[in-house]
């Protein structure tokens, strides 16, 4: 029986030699925080930003977990629901910059050109900008709420997804496959979306989901800023609140907003790495 | 190298106008007239017809379009709704504070980043692991929330720092103790806008030496018989110097939005505490002023890092 299992966590060992530790951390670390979001509803007793379901101000007990604010909204509540939002939020708009970047980054990549150039002036010129002020001015401009914000967190953020995208093209269409599929005379776009999209989309996913985790950050940082969607609970706004009542000295109302948006970012970044190192080996103990 | 330089300009030129003509765009995408947008929410008829034709707006969009880039040229932004002051004015009063912050950070960041991150490519082992660790966790935490908690742990509770401003209100400091005061208050932003950062910088830098340790020259060092702290000093580190300075240049974006995140929490006077208080009062010129200011300041921090880089880095030039 020992030998037996011995054989099998060796087996296990050589099957997912790939795996590496910030690999597991992050999907442990990000299944975690998805669970909760998506379970928000069963484990939480009111609906988000309810006013006045307990005294303000109380410190965190059995009854109100991460204790109440300063107009008696449960901090528990209101978190679960805000990392809810960080998520959808934080999703959304990197397949909204996916969506933009891979179309740029696969049409740089296989035209060349000038097209190529024009198309990566561009893009060097959106990396300069900065994303956080850009996104603080187009969600002011239209109105603070959740469509805006995502959409403007999204159009902000693709960038780096088409320099990647325009890079692993470049090495796919190098491959014979593609010389192939040109001598049988197939049109661009069904070399584009049959041949070079599904080759390219691997090495882009892991810059997809460091992505998510940046723009949960830019989220929580225009809630901060006081600029979110006053009808929807989210981390930014309970830090934001937080800090306009510091001196309440109620250190509950900042601490556990800010544990879980920080676990929610580390997962997602070290999901990305690991995913990076595990699809090229040869990075592994270069890169950490 | 000339014609590097002068394509790079064409660039950064080509980008401000971009950033003119998306904001141009914005405040005419918003829902609603953008007089009010411009002029706030005031039913003098007199005034708004004045605001209609100061920006043109009587006119088709490419001629407002190019009287607003005029307008922007001469630096003219329009005027605060609630200060009476040119948006220029307002906001070139609060550079010198957001770039005393900002210096202080990169300072800190240059020399606490660099040092960790050269101790980790050198030593490996656990030092390795814990700085690596503590660099990932560093990345991960969201500054703003770093500063609260500071702020909540050193100011509010310990009483070792003030809670926020850039000089004592209460008792006025003369010479050398003025600007001891100063330091006082930007010891917590600095700190908190630099460890983010230093993390980032700290991965950069051991990546870098790690992969200068490989090379030949490395080697011949080692068998020379030097000591193991000029190798790494002397010529590791020398060597991977430079993508590290280009990396803290063109980071100067990120510490600039960092600043005005900071700035909020520690009522620092510089333009981040200006764009909070223009958004709670829906300031809008004051807001694309700084957006437009804020993207001119990393224009040219950028333009000094591409042409510092080319006068340090010879191998560049021939490309």
């Amino acid at each position: 029986m020992y030998k037996l299992i011995l054989n099998h966590t060796k087996y296990l060992k050589e099957k997912f030699s790939n795996f590496n530790t910030r690999l597991i951390v992050g999907i442990t670390l990000t299944c975690i925080i998805v669970i909760l979001g998506i379970l928000a509803p069963f484990i939480t007793w009111y609906p988000p930003l309810t006013v006045m379901q307990g005294p303000p101000y109380q410190p965190p007990s059995l009854q109100y977990l991460f204790g109440t604010d300063d107009l008696g909204r449960d901090i528990y509540v209101n978190t679960i629901y805000g990392i809810r939002t960080s998520l959808i939020v934080g999703v959304l708009s990197a397949l909204i910059a996916m969506l933009i970047g891979i179309l740029l980054g696969i049409i740089a990549g296989y035209y060349r050109g000038f097209l190529e150039d024009l198309l990566m002036r561009i893009t060097d010129m959106a990396f300069i900008i900065p994303q956080f002020l850009l996104a603080l001015i187009i969600v002011t401009t239209l109105g603070p709420n959740i469509y805006n914000i995502i959409l403007a967190i999204g159009v902000t953020s693709w960038p780096g997804i088409a320099r990647m995208t325009r890079a692993t093209t470049l090495s796919v269409k190098q491959q014979t496959f593609i010389e192939a599929a040109k001598v049988l005379g197939l049109s661009d776009i069904k070399i584009i979306s049959s041949e070079l999209l599904p080759n390219s989309l691997p090495s882009v996913i892991p810059y997809i989901t460091l992505q998510i985790g940046n723009n949960i950050l830019v989220e929580a940082g225009l809630g901060f800023l006081g600029v979110s969607d006053p009808n929807v609970s989210s981390l930014g706004m309970l830090l934001n609140n937080a800090q306009q009542h510091i001196l309440a000295n109620a250190w509950w109302m900042s601490v556990f907003p800010g544990i879980f948006l920080s676990l929610m970012i580390l997962g997602f970044n070290l999901l990305g790495d690991g995913l990076i190192e595990y699809m090229n080996p040869r990075l592994r103990r270069k890169a950490f | 190298m000339l014609k590097f330089i002068i394509q790079r300009l064409f660039l950064y030129i080509a980008l401000f106008f971009t950033i003119i003509i998306i904001t141009f765009l914005l405040v005419h995408l918003a829902p609603g007239d953008p007089t009010y947008i411009l002029a706030g929410q005031v039913n003098d008829p007199e005034f708004i017809k004045a605001v209609r034709h100061r920006f043109g707006l009587d006119k088709p969009l490419y001629v407002q379009l190019l009287i607003y880039i005029e307008n922007v040229l001469k630096g003219d932004l329009g005027y605060s709704y609630f200060r009476s002051e040119s948006v220029s004015s307002l906001i070139l009063s609060r550079i010198p504070a957001t770039f005393l912050l900002i210096l202080t950070a990169m300072f800190i960041v240059s020399l606490v980043g660099v040092f960790l991150g050269t101790i980790a490519a050198a030593k490996r082992g656990w030092i390795d692991a814990i700085i690596s660790v503590l660099s990932l966790i560093g990345v991960s935490i969201p500054y703003f929330w770093l500063g609260l908690l500071m702020l909540i742990i050193f100011s509010l509770n310990l009483n070792l720092f003030p809670t926020g401003g850039m000089t004592s209100l209460t008792t006025t400091y003369q010479g050398i103790y003025y600007y001891l005061d100063i330091l006082y208050h930007l010891f917590l932003p600095a700190t908190t806008l630099a460890i983010f950062n230093i993390a980032y910088v700290t991965r950069v830098t051991r990546g870098n030496v790690l992969e200068v340790l490989t090379q030949d020259f490395i080697i011949t060092a080692r068998s020379k018989g030097l000591p193991e702290r000029r190798v790494i000093f002397r010529h590791a580190l020398r060597n991977a110097l430079i993508p590290v300075v280009t990396f803290i240049g063109f980071n100067t974006g990120v510490l600039l939005v960092g600043a005005i995140l900071t700035e909020t929490i520690f009522s620092w006077p510089g333009m981040g505490l200006l764009l909070y208080n223009s958004l709670q009062l829906r300031d809008y010129p004051v807001m694309l002023g700084i957006f437009i200011y804020g993207a001119l300041i990393i224009i040219i921090i950028n333009l000094i890092v591409d042409i510092l880089y080319n006068i340090l880095d010879p191998r560049i030039r021939k490309e």
